[in-house]
């Protein structure tokens, strides 16, 4: 059974490339445009193994976005990766306080993201 | 600042002396931050200061003397004159100096301006229109500007987007073909034991019938040989015959003597006449019957021989016939062909797998790439912003000296709106790059690496 990966950004080539190469390297792929969007799909009932995020996004960012699903029972252990130009050690900090896993600055080679992904998620 | 900008600009576009001149006053420093009329009033209230301070020091040194300080310094005149040298005389000569500096600054300016002439004026005031107009006109260009960025960075991603949708088709196939190949590859890895298995059947069946084939060959042989045998010993009967029919012969010319010696002896020997002519006509049967055993030896003979010749060469055909062998080798060889043929295949259908797990590795490498389109998309947004940043500054400063209000100073400079820049950067490359060209101090730390697990 493929495991299940939900991407959030807001640049549609972000999220066509991310999605194209975790379909390539076995993983299904949910996508949302913003953590507005994500959350309402997670409350319709999506499990993700995994949560790839950006941070910059219009309606609701990435950090309020990790806060929302920590604080989602069901969701508090799923990893949350984020996935950013944000390479500042603030943001970085802020984003471990709300939550994150991991936090991974663009551009990451695909090779170099699936190995985390597989690293967060043993067994996929 | 901005003054100064325009009063150089000004002078610039009019001619050569009265550039020279704008230059002048434009270089003067207080000018180029309040221009002459803030100095003219500064000179006044420190005037006003001088002779305040004046005033309070004269008092202050009547006072003194009054109380008697005068008058113990009257007896030392050496203390009085530095007390007057120090307290008085270099206080008010240092104010004047700093007063008198000032006002010579002053009348240099009033001076410049007075130097111009009213065309020069006129060309001034003009040039400060056309600037002005052209400054606000700079609004269009930075739009044009800021749109032909964003329409690029459209394109860009319409472009890159196509490429990733036939990265994903291609992708697409890949995933089908990838399932074909596992199939293949369980398909092939099924068929080659099958293979093997029948192979080796094949192989027990066939050293069976090769078997049977030399048992069945060497039966015949022992077969022949014993026919071979009997013939041989029917053959040897007829000498016998020869000897039976000599025996006959002999006995019938002795019973044809018998008889001649019967009749010679008369009627005594009538009696054994008649047994020799039994017996004559005894041998003449035998030697008959010798004769057609004779013949039917020789009749069965012949017929043996020839069943024999066909036989012994039915016999040498087979035993010299090496198709079957040939076959059996053929056979054997062709399922070897076919049992390394399977096993190529499936090095084979393995190599196609390796080569697709190389193509995802690397098409994901190059998806990984296309990343950058979303690093530049942000960058590129940071440059709009800060061109939208640079509009309205340059609107605010063509305004600001139509402004009755303003008082000379400007609150947020290209200075200031650089600076705070720093603060707004999200990649390291951003801040590497204004660091490079404008310096100042580096602000956040981007030294960690661009993977980190919590």
């Amino acid at each position: 059974m493929a495991m299940t990966v939900l991407v959030v950004d807001d640049s549609t080539t972000m999220v066509l490339s991310l999605k194209t190469t975790l379909n390539l390297n076995g993983f299904q792929v949910e996508t949302a445009a913003n953590g507005r969007a994500a959350l309402d799909k997670l409350h319709a009932g999506l499990k993700p193994n995994l949560i790839l995020t950006d941070i910059n996004m219009p309606v609701m960012g990435g950090m309020e976005f990790i806060r929302n699903v920590r604080s989602l029972a069901h969701l508090r252990f799923v990893p949350i990766l984020t996935l950013t130009t944000e390479s500042e050690a603030g943001k970085r900090d802020e984003g471990k306080r709300a939550g994150a896993t991991g936090w991974l600055v663009k551009p990451l080679s695909g090779n170099d993201l699936i190995g985390v992904i597989r690293k967060v998620l043993p067994g996929a | 600042m901005a003054t100064g900008s325009w009063m150089k600009s000004g002078g610039a576009r009019a001619d050569a002396g009265f550039a020279a001149k704008a230059r002048m006053h434009a270089d003067s420093a207080d000018v180029h931050e309040q221009g002459p009329g803030p100095r003219l009033r500064r000179i006044r209230n420190r005037l006003l200061t001088e002779g305040l301070i004046g005033t309070g020091m004269l008092s202050l040194f009547w006072l003194a003397m009054a109380d008697g300080v005068g008058a113990s310094l009257a007896a030392d005149k050496e203390r009085g004159a530095l007390f007057l040298l120090l307290f008085v005389f270099l206080p008010y000569v240092l104010i004047k100096w700093w007063n008198w500096r000032e006002a010579r600054h002053a009348v240099s300016d009033m001076w410049a301006f007075g130097e111009l002439n009213f065309k020069q004026i006129s060309t001034l005031l003009k040039g400060r229109k056309v600037i002005q107009s052209d400054v606000l006109d700079s609004k269009t260009y930075i739009n044009v500007v800021r749109e032909q960025i964003g329409d690029s960075l459209a394109e860009s991603e319409r472009e890159i987007v196509q490429v990733i949708e036939e990265v994903g088709t291609l992708t697409e196939h890949a995933c089908q073909k990838r399932e074909h190949i596992a199939h293949s590859i369980r398909s092939g890895k099924e068929l080659t034991e099958r293979t093997h298995e029948r192979a080796e059947r094949n192989r027990q069946a066939i050293g069976g019938i090769e078997v049977q084939m030399r048992e069945r060959t060497a039966e015949m042989r022992a077969n022949f040989e014993r026919i071979e045998g009997l013939a041989g010993e029917v053959r040897a009967l007829t000498p016998l015959i020869k000897v039976i029919t000599s025996i006959a012969q002999q006995t019938s010319l002795l019973a044809l003597n018998a008889e001649i010696e019967a009749s010679r002896a008369g009627s005594a020997g009538r009696g054994f006449g008649v047994v020799a002519n039994e017996v004559r006509k005894l041998s003449v049967s035998s030697t008959q019957a010798a004769a057609d055993i004779a013949e039917r030896i020789n009749a069965t003979w012949k017929k043996v021989n020839q069943e024999m010749a066909a036989a012994k060469s039915a016999l040498e055909e087979r035993e010299a016939d090496t198709g079957m062998q040939a076959l059996i080798a053929e056979l054997a060889e062709m399922q070897m062909e076919f049992s390394k043929n399977s096993a190529l295949l499936l090095d084979v259908i393995a190599d196609v797998d390796a080569s697709y797990q190389e193509c995802v590795e690397r098409l994901s490498q190059a998806l990984g790439h296309i990343q950058f389109q979303d690093v530049m998309r942000q960058r590129m947004e940071h440059v709009q912003e800060a061109l939208g940043e640079m509009r309205e500054h340059l609107q605010l400063l063509a305004g600001a000296p139509d402004e009755p209000s303003w008082d000379g100073r400007l609150i947020e400079t290209f200075q200031t709106l650089l600076e705070a820049h720093l603060g707004r950067y999200r990649m390291a490359s951003q801040s590497l790059t204004h660091q490079a060209v404008a310096g100042g101090a580096k602000r956040g730390d981007h030294s960690r690496p661009s993977i980190e697990l919590f």
